[in-house]
């Protein structure tokens, strides 16, 4: 009825111009006069940029730096000192040290002086043998252990049982093994005492290999890239975050379209269901699913019912162990794709539905001509973020299989994790660690370009609808 | 082909929107389906095509009930108001798809979707997607794509809607003339009367889920069977004057101002309340009677120019003349009306 042509007057609507909006004009000038960048706005910027540099960068920074390190928990984050141990001394020997020198190393010598007396009356030797000792012994030089346990036998009130005399020579014996130096000086030093003959290289290979701290290294990638357990790791790595990626697109656009059909009542019912896996806390699903795989549990029993052999599917099996690994975080991200396949869905035009009905299109038509072809770029989408997530997650496998059995679910991230964190037998291999997830972090990036590259393909095929 | 509405019922979660509807669209006939927002005509046409389910009621095409089959069997072309088309198949494919889904020969799809596009005049345009389509393109498409199985019966939801005002002119014959080629039944769901008189065989007025009068346009406009339908056709729209008869074939407004009643009806009986129906152009060009009044209110048209005379307080009566500016606002004129082309309504509002 706004329509001002009238059929009875036959006026053209052409009659009817109207003058030029003078907002338009406004906003034209508007966009020409843009504002330079503020202080202000620069001022607003301020928390999210540090925040991106705390809660981002400087992960990212302290992984690379930990990365050239071999920090474990032997040698601590912070400084270490020198100390040769016999261990030591054994592996330099293996690794083509001359023996001699080593044995030099290794050698015990005596001191009687009044500092090792003292140490041996607190050690609470008898104080009248002690007194003999500092009236006859005290500073004598003696070549050989041997020697100083006969000039100890020789004296009055020696100790008559033997042992007794030993362990009281002990106090007198100096050696280098297993003292603590605090500084590389004072190591060289001792080092020096023992074996003046040694060559600078090998005193200087002996120091470093002496140092209890960490020092910078490539090692970690060097054992990363030559390991055969890597190889082994990437190909599960890659099984795990392909299959699991395909069943999270392909069950989470089936949930999707499902309830889309469904009547509303019962597809609200649905959809909070599979939504279940999602809003649990984690640590409960996956002791949901350890009861539902137990011995005796669920699926145990079910299997013997139907005359399967029963046995703990989640630890049990290898196939069965990756079937489980991959529903679990499988159901987690189905429901993150059911959310927002179901989205992109309700944003189709309803009438584009009914047109296609009109059209003659079945059911199953309409899904494959008219629905999934607008998916694309909510499935490309949830293929890009899902195949990051699940390539740097962990904690599902780490509650459920753990791994097992043996290594064979391991993932890149879950073994990164225990290297660094949660190793139980040996230390925790910081450095190693830190190389792993460095490598994670990396392939995370390289990936997200490409996929960034993808979005923008599809920016390019379709023109901007906005010019500037 | 005939299409008939046999007490067509519908209710969306109980509330009944369209009661015990009647309609009869006639073979190879465009009825135009015209009412006020909200008054049912999408969903009568979403009935037709299947999209919705009568809840009371039978739907024939032909001697067929159709009523429980589903829009896939139904063999209708639907162009709906936003026009539907799929964004992410070209024009080509979109017009293609109903042969397609029907596993229609490559060759025979070729042949009749270029068919289609030589009717529509879209051939150079079938390799673009709908966002690279202008509207009036994209409308055509849409007809093309409705038109291309041959359906029994074409349904038109308010397609001209998105459309500027010269493409609408345009569109509206090129529609018509594709309907009229085609040979094929049609309704056609407006809003604009303009659009349903210019283009429709008959109309059919809703209101409120009923049908108030179907007729043909002209005969429509000039013999409303109600003020509902008076005062929908035409525009600048009919003015209305209640009063009531005094008898000697004379009319008495609320304000008390006296004018004859037309030829026809000086029988009325006395103190009968009635209402006058007078249409723009028939006041202020000729007449037998005149009306004295206070010019309130002028918008020139170009070639006619509108005016309102206040008559008495509250009453207004709208002129509308071959353009003129001899006359400024809160001039005082007298105007002659033709009484005898005036409509009279009862009390309810029928024509009498
Ligand atoms: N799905 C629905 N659920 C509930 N009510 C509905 C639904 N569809 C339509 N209605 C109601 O039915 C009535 C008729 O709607 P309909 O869409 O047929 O109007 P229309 O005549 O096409 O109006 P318009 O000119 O605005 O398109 C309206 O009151 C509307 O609110
Ligand atoms: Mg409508």
């Amino acid at each position: 009825m706004t329509d001002t042509a009238s059929s009875s007057g036959g006026i053209r609507p052409d009659a009817l111009v109207r003058p030029a909006d003078p907002a338009s004009d406004l906003e034209k000038a508007a966009l020409k006069g843009r504002p330079k960048v503020s202080l202000l706005g620069l001022g607003m910027l301020s928390p999210a940029a540090v925040l991106l540099l705390v809660f981002f960068f400087a992960p990212v920074v302290l992984t690379t730096i930990f990365s050239f390190t071999n920090m474990t928990s032997a040698t601590g984050i912070s400084g270490g000192a020198y100390v040769l141990s016999p261990n030591l001394l054994r592996e330099l020997e293996r690794s083509g040290v001359d023996s001699d020198t080593l044995a030099a190393l290794g050698t015990e010598s005596v001191v009687v002086d009044q500092e090792s007396i003292a140490a041996a009356r607190a050690a609470g030797v008898e104080e009248d043998f002690l007194e003999e000792i500092e009236d006859d012994l005290l500073g004598v030089d003696f070549d050989s252990k041997q020697d100083f346990e006969r000039a100890l036998k020789d004296l009055p009130s020696h100790l008559r049982r033997t042992r007794d005399l030993k362990l009281a020579a002990d106090h007198f014996l100096v050696s280098a093994l297993n003292t603590r130096f605090a500084t590389r000086a004072e190591a060289s030093d001792a080092i020096s005492a023992l074996a003046p003959d040694i060559a600078p290289g090998t005193r200087d290979r002996i120091l470093d290999a002496s140092y209890t701290g960490w020092v910078w290294t490539t090692e970690n990638f060097r054992r990363l890239a030559t390991q055969p357990e890597t190889l082994r790791l990437v190909l599960n790595t890659f099984f795990y975050v392909a299959v699991t990626l395909a069943f999270n697109v392909l069950v989470g656009l089936f949930l999707a379209i499902t309830v889309f059909y469904l009547p509303k009542g019962t597809g609200m019912v649905f959809s909070v269901l599979w939504l279940l896996p999602r809003i649990t806390p984690v640590v409960l699903y996956a002791i949901m699913w350890k009861w539902f795989t137990w011995d005796g549990g669920f699926v145990a029993s079910f299997a013997d019912l139907v005359g399967l052999p029963s046995f703990n599917y989640m630890k049990g099996s290898v196939p069965t162990a990756w079937t489980i690994v991959i529903l679990v975080n499988g159901c987690i991200g189905a429901s993150f794709g059911m959310i927002l396949f179901s989205g992109a869905l309700r944003s189709i035009p309803m009438q584009q539905l009914w047109a296609s009905e009109v059209d003659g299109a079945s059911r199953w038509q309409q899904v494959r001509y008219i629905i999934l072809p607008q998916m694309r770029w909510p499935i490309l989408f949830v293929t890009c973020y899902q195949s990051m997530s699940l390539l740097s997650s962990y904690e599902q496998i780490w509650l459920t299989t753990n791994g097992g059995p043996g290594n064979t679910t391991m993932v890149w991230a879950l073994e990164s994790f225990r290297t660094a964190l949660s190793n139980y037998t040996g230390n925790l291999q910081y450095g190693q660690g830190a190389a792993m997830a460095l490598v994670l972090v990396i392939v995370g990036l390289v990936l997200s370009i490409i996929f960034l590259r993808m979005f923008r393909f599809g920016e390019l095929v379709e023109k901007p609808k906005i010019e500037f | 082909m005939q299409i008939v509405l046999k007490d067509f019922t519908k209710s969306f979660d109980g509330l009944t929107v369209i009661d015990k509807l009647n309609l009869t669209i006639n073979d190879g006939e465009m009825l135009a389906l015209l009412g006020p927002s909200g008054c049912g005509k999408s969903t009568t046409l979403l009935a037709i095509s299947g999209i919705l389910r009568v809840n009371g009621g039978q739907i024939l095409f032909g001697d067929k009930d159709v009523s429980n089959l589903p829009s896939q069997k139904r063999n209708v072309g639907v162009v709906f108001q936003n026009y539907a088309l799929y964004p992410h198949m070209t024009a080509f494919e979109n017009i293609a798809f109903p042969l397609q889904v029907r596993k229609t020969g490559a060759a025979e799809i070729e042949e009749r979707v270029r068919e289609m596009a030589r009717l529509t005049h879209i051939e150079p345009y079938l390799d673009r997607r709908p966002g690279q389509l202008s509207g009036g393109q994209q409308q055509r498409v849409a007809l093309a794509r409705a038109l291309v199985r041959r359906p029994d019966v074409l349904l038109l939801d308010e397609p001209l809607a998105n459309l500027d005002a010269k493409l609408r002119l345009e569109m509206r014959s090129e529609i018509r003339r594709i309907q009229l080629e085609t040979g094929i039944t049609a309704i056609l769901v407006t809003h604009d009367q303009v659009e349903a008189m210019s283009m429709a065989d008959r109309i059919a007025i809703m209101d409120h889920g009923r049908i108030q009068q179907i007729a043909a346009p002209e005969d429509m406009y000039h013999r409303p069977s109600n003020t509902f339908v008076a005062g929908f056709l035409g525009n600048p729209p009919i003015v209305f004057l209640e009063g009531k008869a005094i008898g000697n074939g004379a009319f008495e407004s609320a304000s008390g101002m006296r004018m004859p009643l037309p030829e026809r009806l000086t029988g009325l009986a006395a103190d009968q309340p009635i209402v006058m129906g007078v249409r723009p152009e028939h006041f202020g060009v000729k007449g037998r009677h005149t009306v004295r009044g206070t010019v309130s209110f002028i918008e020139p048209q170009g070639r006619e120019t509108h005016f309102d005379l206040t008559v008495a307080e509250g009453e207004v009566l709208r002129s509308i003349q071959a353009a003129r500016t001899d006359i400024s606002l809160g001039s005082e004129v007298e105007w002659p009306l033709d009484v005898d082309k005036a409509l009279v309504f009862d009390s309810e509002g029928n024509r009498l």
